[in-house]
C-alpha cells in the first residue's frame, strides 16, 4: 500500500519535472540584462566581408554630428506635451501633441539647408525623442533612444541639426516607447524641397494619414476634406502612412502618376488609371494629377481629399500598381552585382520565451530577441540583403540609408530604380535589396509595425569602429 | 486532488464557452462600427497603442489572452493534477485535452497567418475540447467509480 503510493508520487513528480523543467530552462535563457548597449547586443554577422576594416579608427556615436556650426536656415521649436486630442468628428482621446497639435507642424526645408529643431519635453512622462524617418541624417541626429541619444526627460531639451541631402517626402516621429507614442500622436511631416524651392506650377499638398483610436484622419481631419484646387491645376499629394500596416491610395475621376516612393522620384512614371497604390507602413507615396473640370478625389481608404468640384467616390481598383515594373530604368550609381557583404533577414514566428515572457515571438534567421543579427559593415561597402517573411506583413525600415529593390521572389526589377526606406514584405515574399554603406554609425533596421518592433523584431546595422555609449534600458525604450 | 481535477475540467469547458461568446460579441461590434463608417484594412487591424476603435474589440483581446495563455496553462495544471488525482484514465484524458489545446493554439496561429481553412478546424476543434473537458469532469465526478487502491494494482500512471 505505502510502496504503491510512494511509487505514484514519484511517478507524478517525475511527470511534473518532465513538463516543467524545459519550460523553466527556456524561461531562464530568455532573460535580458536590465540595460545593455546595442554594440554588445546580438550576434555579429559579417556577411562575408572583412572583420576589421578600420581597426585604428574609432568614433563614438555622439561625435557623428553635422559638421560646422553655421546659422540654421530653418529653425523650429517643438514642445512635446501630454494632451487631449479632439477630432473634428467630436471624438476625444488622451494623446501626445507637438506645439499643441497632432500631427505636429509641417516642416519644410530645401536640400542642403541647415535644419535646427529644438525639442522640448514639457510633459511626456516616459521621455521622448524625434526620429527623421527616411532622412540620411548624421547618426547622432537619428533620434533613437538608447542607440543614438538618451530619451529627453520632462523639462529637458535636445537639439537636432542636419542638412537633408535629398528632396522628397519624409516624416518625423518619436523613437522612445514608439509603439505607444507614435499612435498617440507624436508625429509630423517633413518636406524637403529641391534647391531653389518647388516648381510654382504645381500645388503641393501633404496628406499625412494617421489613425486616432480607429478613426483614420488626413492631416488630423476626418471624412471628405475639401482642398483648395481648381480644374486645370497640377497637384502633387504627398501621402504619408504613419500606421502599422499598409494602406491603399487611389484617385477617383482622373488618371494619375506615382511621382515618388518614399523620398525618391520615380524615373519617368507612366500615367495610370484603374490602379491603387499600396503605401507601406512608415512609407510615402507622392501622387501627381491634373484636376479635371468635373473634379477629382484622392482616396485614402476612409478619408479622402476632394480636389475641385465635388465628384463621386470610386471603389478601390482591384489591380495594384507594381513598382517593380513601373517607370523606366536609370543608373543606380553603384553596382549591386558585386557586393562586399550579403545578409539574410528572414522573419519567422514561433512559441517561446522572450524577456521571460511566454508567447509567440518573431524570429530573425531562426533566432529570437536579443540573439538577433548585428549586421556589420564598413564605410563604402556595397551591401545586399535578402529579406523574407514567413509570417505576417512586415514593413522593413532601415535608418540612415535608402535601399534599392533588385527583385521580388526572383523576378527582377525592370522599372524605375525602386528606392525605399520602408519596404512592405508580405508573408511568403522574398525581396533582394541593396544599398551603399555611406553613413557611419549604429542604425536600426527593424519592422515598422511598431508593435512587432516592441516584440523584438529589431536588428541593427553596425559600422566597424563605431562606439555606442548609450544603453537600452534604464529609461531608454526605443520601441 | 480528485475534486481539483473535476473543477479544472469544468473551468476549461467554461473557458471554451467564453471563447466562442467573446468572438461572436466582437464580430457584431465590428459590424456596427463598419456601418458607422469605420474602415477595416490591414492598417486598422494592426493598430495598437491608442484607444480601441469600438468597445467590443475587447472580445478579441479576451480571446487571445484566454486562448494563448490561460487555457494552455489550465491544461498543463490539469495534467499535473491528473498524476495525483486517481481518476480512471484521468492522465490519458488530461494529456489528450492538452494535446487538443495545443492543436487549437496552432490552428488559431496559422489562421491568423493567412490560412483561413485553419479557422474552420479551429471552430470544430473547440467543440471537441469542450466535450473532452466535460468527459474529464464527469470521470472525476462520482466517488463510486474510483477503484480502491490495492498493493498489487493501481500505480496511478
Amino acid at each position: 500500500m505505502w510502496g504503491s503510493r510512494r511509487r505514484r508520487i514519484v511517478a507524478g513528480l517525475t511527470g511534473c519535472a518532465l513538463l516543467l523543467a524545459p519550460l523553466a530552462w527556456m524561461w531562464q535563457a530568455s532573460l535580458v540584462p536590465r540595460s545593455y548597449s546595442v554594440a554588445e547586443m546580438g550576434t555579429p554577422d559579417l556577411g562575408g566581408g572583412a572583420a576589421h576594416a578600420h581597426p585604428d579608427h574609432r568614433v563614438a556615436v555622439p561625435d557623428l554630428t553635422e559638421p560646422g556650426d553655421g546659422t540654421p536656415d530653418v529653425r523650429v521649436r517643438l514642445i512635446a506635451r501630454s494632451d487631449t486630442i479632439r477630432l473634428d468628428s467630436g471624438q476625444e482621446m488622451h494623446g501626445l501633441t507637438l506645439n499643441g497639435t497632432s500631427p505636429g507642424p509641417v516642416i519644410r526645408a530645401e536640400v542642403g539647408q541647415l535644419v535646427e529643431v529644438e525639442l522640448f519635453n514639457e510633459s511626456v512622462t516616459d521621455g521622448t525623442t524625434l526620429h527623421w524617418h527616411g532622412v540620411e541624417v548624421p547618426n547622432a541626429m537619428d533620434g533613437v533612444a538608447g542607440v543614438t541619444q538618451d530619451a529627453v526627460p520632462v523639462g529637458s531639451t535636445f537639439t537636432y541639426r542636419f542638412r537633408p541631402p535629398r528632396a522628397g517626402t519624409y516624416w518625423y516621429h518619436s523613437h522612445q516607447v514608439s509603439h505607444e507614442q507614435v499612435p498617440r500622436g507624436l508625429i509630423g511631416a517633413l518636406v524637403v524641397e529641391p534647391r531653389g524651392g518647388l516648381d510654382s506650377e504645381t500645388t503641393d499638398l501633404v496628406a499625412l494619414v494617421h489613425s486616432y483610436g480607429g478613426t483614420r484622419t488626413v492631416n488630423g481631419a476626418t471624412g471628405e476634406i475639401p482642398v483648395d484646387a481648381t480644374p486645370g491645376d497640377r497637384v502633387r499629394v504627398r501621402v504619408i502612412n504613419t500606421g502599422n500596416g499598409p494602406i491603399s491610395a487611389w484617385v477617383s475621376g482622373t488618371p494619375f502618376r506615382l511621382a515618388a516612393i518614399d523620398a525618391s522620384d520615380v524615373h519617368r512614371p507612366e500615367t495610370v488609371t484603374d490602379r491603387h497604390v499600396q503605401v507601406t507602413a512608415g512609407g510615402r507615396a507622392d501622387l501627381e494629377l491634373v484636376v479635371p473640370a468635373s473634379g477629382a478625389r484622392v482616396e485614402l481608404s476612409g478619408p479622402s481629399l476632394v480636389l475641385g468640384p465635388d465628384s463621386p467616390a470610386e471603389r478601390r481598383p482591384e489591380a495594384r500598381l507594381d513598382p517593380l515594373t513601373y517607370g523606366e530604368p536609370a543608373p543606380l550609381g553603384f553596382d549591386p552585382e558585386r557586393p562586399d557583404r550579403r545578409f539574410d533577414y528572414a522573419i519567422g514566428r514561433r512559441p517561446a520565451f522572450v524577456r521571460g515572457r511566454p508567447g509567440l515571438w518573431w524570429s530573425i534567421n531562426g533566432h529570437l530577441y536579443p540573439d538577433v543579427p548585428m549586421f556589420m559593415v564598413a564605410e563604402k561597402d556595397v551591401v545586399r540583403v535578402s529579406i523574407t517573411s514567413r509570417s505576417d506583413v512586415h514593413p522593413m525600415h532601415l535608418h540612415g540609408h535608402r535601399m534599392v529593390v533588385l527583385s521580388r521572389d526572383g523576378q527582377p526589377a525592370t522599372g524605375s530604380p525602386w528606392w525605399v526606406d520602408s519596404l512592405n514584405v508580405a508573408p511568403g515574399e522574398t525581396y533582394e535589396v541593396a544599398f551603399v554603406a555611406d553613413n557611419p554609425g549604429a542604425w536600426m533596421f527593424h519592422c515598422h509595425h511598431l508593435g512587432h518592433a516592441a516584440e523584438g523584431l529589431v536588428a541593427h546595422l553596425m559600422y566597424h569602429g563605431v562606439a555606442v555609449p548609450y544603453r537600452i534600458g534604464d529609461g531608454n525604450v526605443p520601441e | 486532488m480528485r475534486s481539483a481535477y473535476r473543477v479544472l475540467a469544468y473551468v476549461i469547458a467554461a473557458e471554451v464557452v467564453v471563447q466562442a461568446a467573446a468572438l461572436a460579441w466582437m464580430f457584431s461590434g465590428l459590424g456596427r462600427w463598419i456601418q458607422d463608417g469605420g474602415v477595416l484594412d490591414k492598417a486598422t487591424m494592426e493598430e495598437e497603442g491608442g484607444p480601441l476603435p469600438f468597445p467590443e474589440l475587447v472580445g478579441i483581446i479576451v480571446h487571445g489572452i484566454n486562448g494563448q495563455v490561460l487555457i494552455p496553462l489550465l491544461g498543463v495544471i490539469l495534467l499535473i493534477v491528473s498524476f495525483f488525482a486517481r481518476v480512471p484514465r484521468g492522465v490519458v484524458i488530461a494529456a489528450s485535452l492538452l494535446g487538443l489545446i495545443v492543436l487549437q493554439v496552432i490552428l488559431g496561429m496559422t489562421a491568423r497567418g493567412g490560412v483561413p481553412i485553419s479557422s474552420m478546424v479551429h471552430g470544430a476543434n473547440a467543440l471537441l475540447i469542450f466535450a473532452v473537458a466535460l468527459l474529464a469532469a464527469n470521470r472525476a465526478r462520482s466517488e463510486a467509480t474510483e477503484p480502491r487502491p490495492s498493493a498489487s494494482a493501481d500505480v496511478g500512471v
